[in-house]
């Protein structure tokens, strides 16, 4: 059996990031992909010769400033490209604006998820049941984006790049949250690829071990406490902690077997709401389109995301879900060949599981032309030079990266669902933390949870012996 | 030498109770209601040559201390009304007092044992928050038992307890009563509000008055003598240094007094009868934002004969809702301006206990639709007495409806005074000091939610109190 101080479910960057954390602190760290590449969501391909784009997400949630540094990233080769965000509107009408307005929300919120990760909590359950400092941010718990941003353009353009690729009805309250987990990031250049090899690189240095290809398929415990992780081909690795960085659902309800875990925390996972709703279509352009180097909107309208809201609930695909575009080759000339271009369409509001079932052949025929109708009505002309599309919807997503139901994000961003209400890192099983994007800081920054459930573990590693 | 020592805006049962309480006290008090009328949204639809079709049809919420400080003379038709889901399949389900696990084991063998856990636990949790709700105190429920609450949407809070469809969906018509969405936050609370309420001694029922809600007003007229005057309506609420003076009534006559009791709603109350910038211009500026996007619309049919659901009780309760996501898709058409395809309905039948409503041999159906449009056209206003028929018919099959009449929200804001608006969390979770009391010292609220009266009497208390 192969001994180590902590194991790590997942290489996202999430798990990167808390293995280099973790082993720069001299524990002994293994980090288990079930992919033969790392980086999780983080990654690049070809998708036509020629053409390459990243597929599940062009920007991500921003790395928080004190992460980036602390690992080096940026000599690493991980170097972000502004991608300022624009609205257009079919009769040319547009917006160009940086969007900053969360920025210093999100940093609280980062702050106190932090802070609650590196404080081990009190021994005695009655000590822990009476402190309840509020969160910051809690103000928005009933605020709907309506609310905060106002009527009008500037304000729908607003909300388009706070949703962008999810999905919320902006006049309900708890939609004004949605804010906090904005992806604007920026592209990476080179592609999202280069920011996984910039983390591998740095788990790598720090002296973490990888184990790529091979699923975890279970998390051994006794006694409501892990033991170790069971690999697919039958290997045990045992380890004192374990930092998964699944969502929710997935680590407790595939992981577990049910009768080990107590019976509260499995009705809890089992009741934790997906949201998600993104889809991607991916475009190879023969000729460049004149299109700025921005994150486009396409005719934002909040009353239209409040119906293609509906239309997600009920399982519908909608007449016109909110798209993005981003023509990624204007920002990095190296996703697409001289002259031509790749552009990414991203989708929101599009359901997991459609009401009249599964996701057939016509059905994504459908995703495209709903993509292609949308930069079109901006962009006239552009279908004409499409030589190829690749369609993802959201059980590719989560069939390729393991998110539940395809939600990148963890679970529905609601107000029963966010800030003190995610759970972890720490969790109800002694020495399993949760690093990924379920857990409180997991929708606010990219790499935040995986280094908060690393710094739990750190602050708690002691105890666990 | 003022008027009188108490002036009250509005004779619905809040103003009402409120003038009687004062009377009590010994105050002269003058009621100046703007029509003709007195009762407000308790009042009776003009309908047919002998109808009275009730604008409210079921009480959920009247103040047992009430009826005792005021010995209120009053008949109940029906003590505890049953709630009845209909469903498309037939398949009803009936949650009475007593055997409801039957009727939901029929759906779900599993929700019919959650059942009596959710009822035990709601209503527990429920009575805590009395001192909240019924008393003037503060909050006094533990952090981590309504935490659940203000933060949990209805459908979430639903799901966490039970699996049928059938079950969730019926339940969850009385958590639209503040106009949130169901899936939205503190939308659960509006479910704990109406369980830490009670009828005739029976924590979380509903009871219809014999004779329709009427009866009460006549009670609480019966009980109190006071000056009332009718189409009186009040243009301005005077100020003098701080404190309330009085009122102006468009007539151009003053009425001064050095207590005012509005049971205008709050926003017409400070923002449209105070002067302007009285109250500060953030505080009026987000009470016209919390307007309501979408209301109830009440249907009223004349039936020849008394329809019949299969097992279901006819002096109850009917919920017509399928699905959680049917909310859902009914909220966002309604803000969207639209009629929802999928209806969502509470309906009695209120001549199946108390016959004095319709001639003999005639029954009356009336359904509160929700969430619907706040205003409708004819068109639409057609449109939907024709839905509501369908939704019934496919029920009762020859249903005869000799008549029929809708009133949309809109007209039931301006003709009987009560005005949709949405209750947040904060707003549900406030103490009566912070409901009641406005910047205005003198000057009182008491329309806030109209729950039969409970904020006219601690309005009244509240007032007397500061006087001494």
């Amino acid at each position: 059996m192969l001994r180590y101080d902590v194991g790590v479910i997942g290489a996202g960057a999430d798990g990167l990031a808390a293995a280099a954390t973790l082993a720069a602190a001299g524990l002994k760290t293994i980090v288990i992909e079930r992919s033969t590449v790392t980086g999780g969501r983080a990654q690049t391909r070809e998708f036509h010769p020629g053409f390459r784009a990243s597929p599940f997400t062009d920007e991500l949630v921003a790395i928080p400033r004190e992460i980036h540094w602390a690992l080096d990233l940026t000599r690493r080769g991980a170097i972000f490209a502004p991608m300022p965000s624009m609205a257009v509107w079919p009769d040319r009408r547009h917006i160009l604006q940086p969007l900053r307005e969360a920025e210093m929300r999100r940093r609280g919120v980062l702050a106190r998820a932090n802070e609650a990760a590196a404080t081990p909590p009190p021994r005695f359950r009655f000590l822990r049941r009476a402190s309840h400092t509020p969160w910051p941010c809690e103000d928005w718990v009933d605020a709907s984006l309506a609310d905060v941003l106002g009527e009008g353009d500037e304000a729908a353009h607003r909300i388009a790049a706070a949703l962008a690729g999810r999905t919320a009805d902006p006049y309900l309250a708890g939609s004004a949250l949605h804010l906090l987990a904005e992806n604007n990031s920026g592209m990476v250049l080179g592609g999202l690829a280069r920011l996984s090899s910039a983390l591998t690189n740095a788990a790598r240095d720090a002296g973490a071990e990888f184990s790529l290809g091979l699923e975890a398929s279970d998390i051994r415990s006794h006694k409501h406490r892990v033991t170790g992780i069971g690999l697919a081909d039958g290997t045990e690795i045992s380890a004192r902690a374990i930092i998964s960085t699944l969502d929710l659902k997935r680590t407790f309800l595939s992981l577990f077997p049910w009768s080990a875990l107590p019976p509260p925390l499995v009705k809890h996972a089992g009741l934790w709401r997906m949201g998600g709703g993104t889809a991607r279509v991916l475009l190879a352009l023969e000729k460049a389109p004149d299109a700025p180097r921005c994150a486009i909107h396409v005719a934002p309208d909040a009353k239209a995301f409040a119906q293609a809201h509906a239309a997600w609930r009920a399982g519908l695909i909608p007449a016109a879900p909110p798209a993005t575009l981003r023509l990624v080759s204007a920002a990095d000339p190296g996703l697409a060949p001289i002259g031509s271009a790749t552009m990414a369409v991203t989708l929101g509001a599009i359901p997991f599981r459609l009401f009249d079932g599964a996701w057939t052949h016509e059905k994504r025929d459908a995703l495209r032309g709903l993509a292609l109708a949308a930069a079109e009505s901006v962009l006239p002309g552009v279908s004409a030079s499409v030589l190829a599309a690749e369609v993802i919807t959201p059980p590719d997503i989560e069939e390729a990266l393991g998110a539940t139901e395809g939600d990148l994000w963890g679970g529905e961003i609601a107000s029963d669902q966010i800030l003190g209400l995610r759970p972890g890192p720490r969790t109800e099983m002694t020495g399993l933390y949760l690093g990924g994007p379920s857990s409180a800081a997991g929708p606010l920054g990219t790499c935040a949870a995986g280094v908060a459930a690393a710094r739990a573990v750190l602050a708690d590693f002691r105890r666990l012996t | 030498m003022s008027d009188c020592d108490a002036l009250v805006i509005g004779g619905g049962v809040s103003g009402l109770t409120a003038a009687a309480y004062l009377a009590r006290a010994g105050l002269r008090v003058i009621v100046a209601e703007v029509r003709n009328k007195l009762g407000g949204a308790c009042e009776s639809i003009p309908f047919g040559e002998s109808f009275h079709a009730p604008l409210t049809q079921t009480l959920y919420a009247l103040d047992p201390r009430m009826v005792k400080e005021l010995k209120l003379n009053l008949k109940f038709a029906v003590r505890d009304m049953a709630l009845a889901g209909l469903r498309a399949d037939g398949k009803h389900i009936v949650f009475s007092r007593d055997g409801a696990a039957r009727s939901i084991a029929v759906h779900s063998q599993a929700d019919a044992k959650a059942w009596k856990r959710f009822r035990r636990e709601l209503f527990s949790l429920a009575r805590d928050m009395r001192a909240l709700w019924w008393e003037e105190g503060t909050l006094s429920v533990s952090h981590e038992r309504l935490e659940p609450f203000r933060r949990l949407s209805a459908a979430a809070f639903l799901d966490s307890w039970f699996e049928s469809d059938a079950l969730k969906a019926t339940l969850a018509f009385d958590a639209t009563e503040t106009g949130l969405s169901l899936f939205e936050p503190g939308s659960a609370l509006p479910l704990l509000w109406r369980a830490s309420q009670e009828m005739c001694g029976l924590q979380g029922a509903v009871a219809a008055f014999a004779g329709g809600p009427q009866s009460l007003v006549q009670a609480l007229l019966e009980a109190t003598k006071v000056d009332i005057r009718t189409g009186a309506s009040v243009s301005r609420i005077l100020i003098a240094g701080g404190a309330v003076a009085g009122a102006e009534l468009v007539s151009g006559e003053t009425i001064t007094a050095p207590i005012v009791i509005s049971s205008a709603a709050r926003r017409r109350t400070l923002n449209e009868l105070l002067p302007t910038g009285a109250i500060g211009f953030a505080r009026a500026d987000s009470m016209d934002r919390a307007l309501a996007q979408t209301g109830t619309a009440k249907v009223v049919l004349a039936l020849s004969a008394l329809p019949m659901f299969g097992g279901v009780p006819t002096t109850g309760r009917f919920v017509l809702a399928e699905r959680l996501e049917s909310y859902a898709a009914a909220h966002s058409a309604a803000r969207a301006g639209r009629l929802p395809d999928e209806l969502i309905l509470e309906a009695t039948t209120p001549t199946a206990a108390d016959s004095s409503l319709a001639p003999i041999g005639q029954h009356l159906l009336i359904a509160s639709v929700r969430p619907v449009p706040l205003a409708m056209n004819d068109e639409t206003k057609a449109r939907l007495a024709v839905k509501v028929i369908a939704a019934f018919t496919r029920h009762v099959p020859g249903m005869h409806v000799v008549a029929s009449e809708v009133l949309t929200p809109e007209e039931i804001s301006s003709r009987y005074g009560a005005q949709d608006s949405k209750m947040n969390i904060a707003q549900t979770l406030a103490s009566w000091d912070e409901r009641l009391r406005t910047p205005i010292s003198g000057l009182m609220l008491c329309g806030e939610n109209v729950v039969c009266g409970r904020a006219g009497r601690i309005a009244a208390a509240m007032a007397i109190r500061d006087k001494t």
